[in-house]
């Protein structure tokens, strides 16, 4: 470790224990001044508690931390926020029904009693002088992510940050706003502010930082790693341990299609939908899912995968058309006949609509199989553990046991236990709902494989993602979504200039 | 009709206090089904303290101080012990319900009705001839706008207000700027005795001068339905408060019109069929009352 007076942040042997679990072993880092330190490790290495940890969130069983020379408490965000270190959450932490004014109102430190007027004007104008297009009235349970991460950046700022941490702050962007992000990062690192990102994909991590900090499994591997000297491939070898990427790297290679048996699983006729909650309604869409084929949906967020995704689980009201699974008539059905026809859905959301989070882990995975018995059939908790336990160890989870409420997993963890639970033997059509979203390159590959081997098993798959390359990689066929509508059909090789002229066409 | 009028600023004003006790209280994630406890605790320690003490501000003192002392243990259930709060709540509404006639009946040695001499002053007797009509309501109604503006102030229009609302619907986003959301709890828990002691003392000897066994009558829970009604605001919930006083008001009202020609029972019952009537209406305009969102996530 450096010791240096150009170190705005050192700790030393740091560790956090959960009950038995360590979250973090024996970490000591130091971080230079003005610069942007990338930190990353797969889901589970420790990452996200290393930030709560410097923002005073988490007070760590042993170790010292130093912030500007000055010894930290630790567990104490008050000192923290003084000291200039700000940290913006993976999952925003802003109260709902709160305004933009309000809610950067409540952790700042200024002001009695105050007119709603002229609380609005006063955050309104330091939004706009950072650039941040919202106004201050709006309420956060109105405002897409992109937003809110750009109002908790704003709130970060507003106490003179000189340490700003930012927890995954791309996992929930789409590719145009992630490059916005960096640009107001690296304008931050101009004036002077000190940033720590939290990363997960490395290509981000190689364009916006200049050091990086790799932990594996609650340890230190190695840092701080000047990012001139080092490539993908090398970093994700420090990520996953060498023997690890030996395999990956040749289970990227491996299987591609399997001769497409003809049946369809998944046949969308002139389907309209009322409008949705949750996005453009759907107009005359035309879509045929083979059994054994991956289609994937490109589109910019917004303009009807959510809907599709709703209407095919019969969450939206349907105007007219048809939808045919397996060559049955499931227009009229329920959600519960349509799944026991063989739909599964791996949702958007894996935290609100995949898992009841504060429910153990056993139930969260046999809830399926009750939905689909009748109603009275009885729960049997000895025998649905057991599955469960099989099942999980069967996808590699890591977990304690299944009695674990599903929330204390990890995201990649969560995402396997939706995994297992979706995509059993009688599957026939998966909906994958932006199932990569968030996880490391360890979990994401495995998604990959899981989606791929159910292909080659027969199923019909759906997948949606605005992570282009990766839908490039997977998918037989793209199709693309536009103000609701179909408006583009693609096949191999894909052409990423036509594909994403038929995505823009949106905002013309 | 000043007769009305008076009659519903009489029933609504115990009503009002408890309510706002409870609005600060939801705000800040606690589901408060202690309000009709504290409530009696109020009622009876003020009639108690006018009783023994002889004087009205000493036993105002006593019943803030029983009422927070309620508070407290609340608060240290749930907060410290993480006790269930319905329960709890529930709890603390048997505790004061039945440690009142314990009280009583220990000092006394009959658990009947308690009569003071006097009760809280009222308003023509402190600021001379000046309300009219309104000169025998007592110096409480007087106070009661204010207390409701000054809980609008101190919720919509303070930091504080915003860090007690945060800590009940995202505790987490308070922890994360430094706010301990169970201190804030702690505040609001004893900013709510004290209403409490207030609405319980003016039931008693606002316009009577007496202390019976279970005389809230259900008011702490139909206060907590008004919190629900009045969507946590506390210009809404008065709003919510006074409704049902009116609704009992006409009742009463009607029972003198009807006289035997609609059951007596019925009119009686009006307010809570009110009750439940506001909450359904609530539920309609605005979704259900949300739960507390306590799922304090620490995982990567």
């Amino acid at each position: 470790m450096v010791k240096s007076d150009n170190n705005i942040f050192e700790c030393n042997n740091i560790t956090v224990s959960f009950g038995s679990v360590h979250a973090l072993q024996n970490v000591s880092v130091a971080f230079e001044r003005g610069k942007i330190h990338a930190v990353v490790g797969q889901n589970g290495a420790g990452k996200t508690t290393f930030a709560r940890v410097v923002a005073g969130l988490i007070q760590p069983s042993t170790g010292k931390i130093l912030v500007n020379n000055k010894q930290m408490l630790g567990g104490d965000v008050k000192q923290a926020r003084a000291a200039g270190v700000e940290l913006v959450h993976q999952s925003f932490a802003l109260p709902p029904s709160f305004t933009v004014a309000e809610a950067m109102q409540f952790g700042a430190s200024n002001g009695k009693i105050y007119s709603r007027r002229g609380l609005e004007k006063f955050w309104q104008k330091h939004l706009d002088n950072l650039g941040v297009n919202v106004k201050s009235k709006q309420k956060i349970k109105d405002l897409p992510v992109e937003t809110l991460q750009a109002v908790e950046i704003a709130r970060a700022l507003i106490s003179d940050a000189k340490f700003l941490i930012l927890d995954e702050p791309t996992a929930v962007l789409s590719p145009e706003t992630t490059d916005k992000l960096f640009e107001r990062v690296r304008q931050l690192k101009q004036s002077g502010v000190t940033i720590i990102l939290v990363l997960h994909k490395l290509k981000e991590v190689l364009k916006i930082a200049d050091t990086v900090t790799v932990l594996r499994g609650g340890k230190l591997v190695q840092s701080p790693i000047s990012c001139e000297n080092i490539d993908v491939k090398k970093l994700s070898a420090m990520i996953i341990g060498e023997n690890a990427s030996q395999n990956l790297a040749n289970s990227n290679r491996a299987a591609p299609s399997v001769a497409i048996k003809p049946d369809t699983a998944l046949d969308i006729k002139q389907l309209s939908t009322i409008k949705d909650v949750e996005g453009a309604a759907l107009t005359d869409v035309n879509l045929t899912i083979a059994a054994g084929e991956i289609v994937g949906v490109a589109g910019i967020e917004g303009n009807g995968q959510r809907t599709l995704v709703r209407a095919i689980a019969d969450m939206v009201g349907i105007k007219s058309g048809e939808i045919y699974l397996n060559d049955q008539n499931m227009t009229q059905m329920s959600h519960l006949e349509r799944r026991s026809n063989g739909l599964r859905i791996i949702p958007f959301e894996r935290n609100v609509e995949g898992l009841s989070l504060s429910s153990p882990l056993w139930e969260n995975w046999s809830i399926r199989n009750y939905l689909q018995r009748p109603i009275f059939s009885l729960i049997k908790p000895k025998e649905d553990r057991k599955a469960c336990n099989t099942n999980l160890k069967k996808w590699n989870v890591h977990y304690s046991n299944v009695d674990q409420l599903a929330g204390s997993l990890s995201g990649g963890n969560a995402q396997k236990v939706i995994l297992s639970r979706e995509m059993d033997d009688e599957a026939k059509l998966i909906i994958a709902a932006q199932p990569t979203r968030g996880l490391d390159i360890g979990a994401t590959d495995f998604v990959w494989k899981s989606l791929r081997k159910a292909r080659d098993n027969g199923c019909g798959i759906l997948f949606i993602s605005s992570d282009l390359d990766e839908l490039f990689d997977i998918s037989d066929r793209v199709i693309v979504f536009l103000s609701g509508q179909l408006v583009g059909e693609f096949m191999p090789p894909f052409d990423i200039k036509k594909i994403g002229a038929a995505m823009i066409e949106a905002d013309l | 009709m000043e007769e009305m009028i008076i009659a519903i600023l009489r029933s609504a004003t115990p009503l009002i206090y408890v309510t706002l006790a409870g609005v600060i209280a939801q705000r800040a994630g606690i589901w408060h089904l202690g309000l009709e406890g504290l409530m009696i605790v109020g009622a009876c320690s003020t009639i108690l303290g006018i009783v023994l003490t002889g004087s009205v501000f000493y036993a105002l003192l006593l019943a803030c101080l029983f009422c927070i002392l309620g508070s407290i243990i609340f608060w240290f259930v749930v907060e410290k012990l993480k006790a269930n709060q319905i329960i709890a709540g529930l709890g603390l509404t048997g505790l004061g319900l039945g440690g009142t006639t314990l009280a009583v009946e220990a000092i006394f040695g009959t658990p009947a009705a308690v009569n003071a001499k006097f009760g809280l002053p009222k308003i023509g007797y402190v600021f001379g001839d000046i309300f009219g009509a309104f000169n025998g309501l007592s110096i409480l109604v007087l106070l009661m706008p204010f207390v409701v503006f000054g809980m609008w102030l101190l919720i919509c229009r303070t930091r504080l207000g915003l860090q007690i609302t945060a800590s009940g619907e995202h505790p987490f986003a308070a922890r994360s700027v430094g706010v301990n959301p169970s201190r804030m709890r702690f505040i609001a828990l004893m900013i709510g005795g004290v209403l409490c002691a207030l609405g319980g003392a003016e039931l008693a000897a606002g316009s009577l001068q007496i202390f019976a066994q279970n005389m809230t009558a259900g008011r702490g829970f139909m206060s907590f339905a008004a919190v629900i009604f009045g969507a946590s605001h506390p210009i809404g919930a008065m709003l919510a408060a006074s409704f049902f006083a009116i609704v009992g008001a006409l009742g009463i009202r009607a029972q003198l019109v009807f006289g035997d020609d609609v059951p007596h029972d019925l009119l009686l019952g009006l307010p809570y069929i009110a009750t439940i009537f506001g909450i359904w209406l609530s539920a309609k305009l605005r979704g259900g009352a949300k739960a507390v969102s306590g799922f304090d996530e620490l995982r990567d």
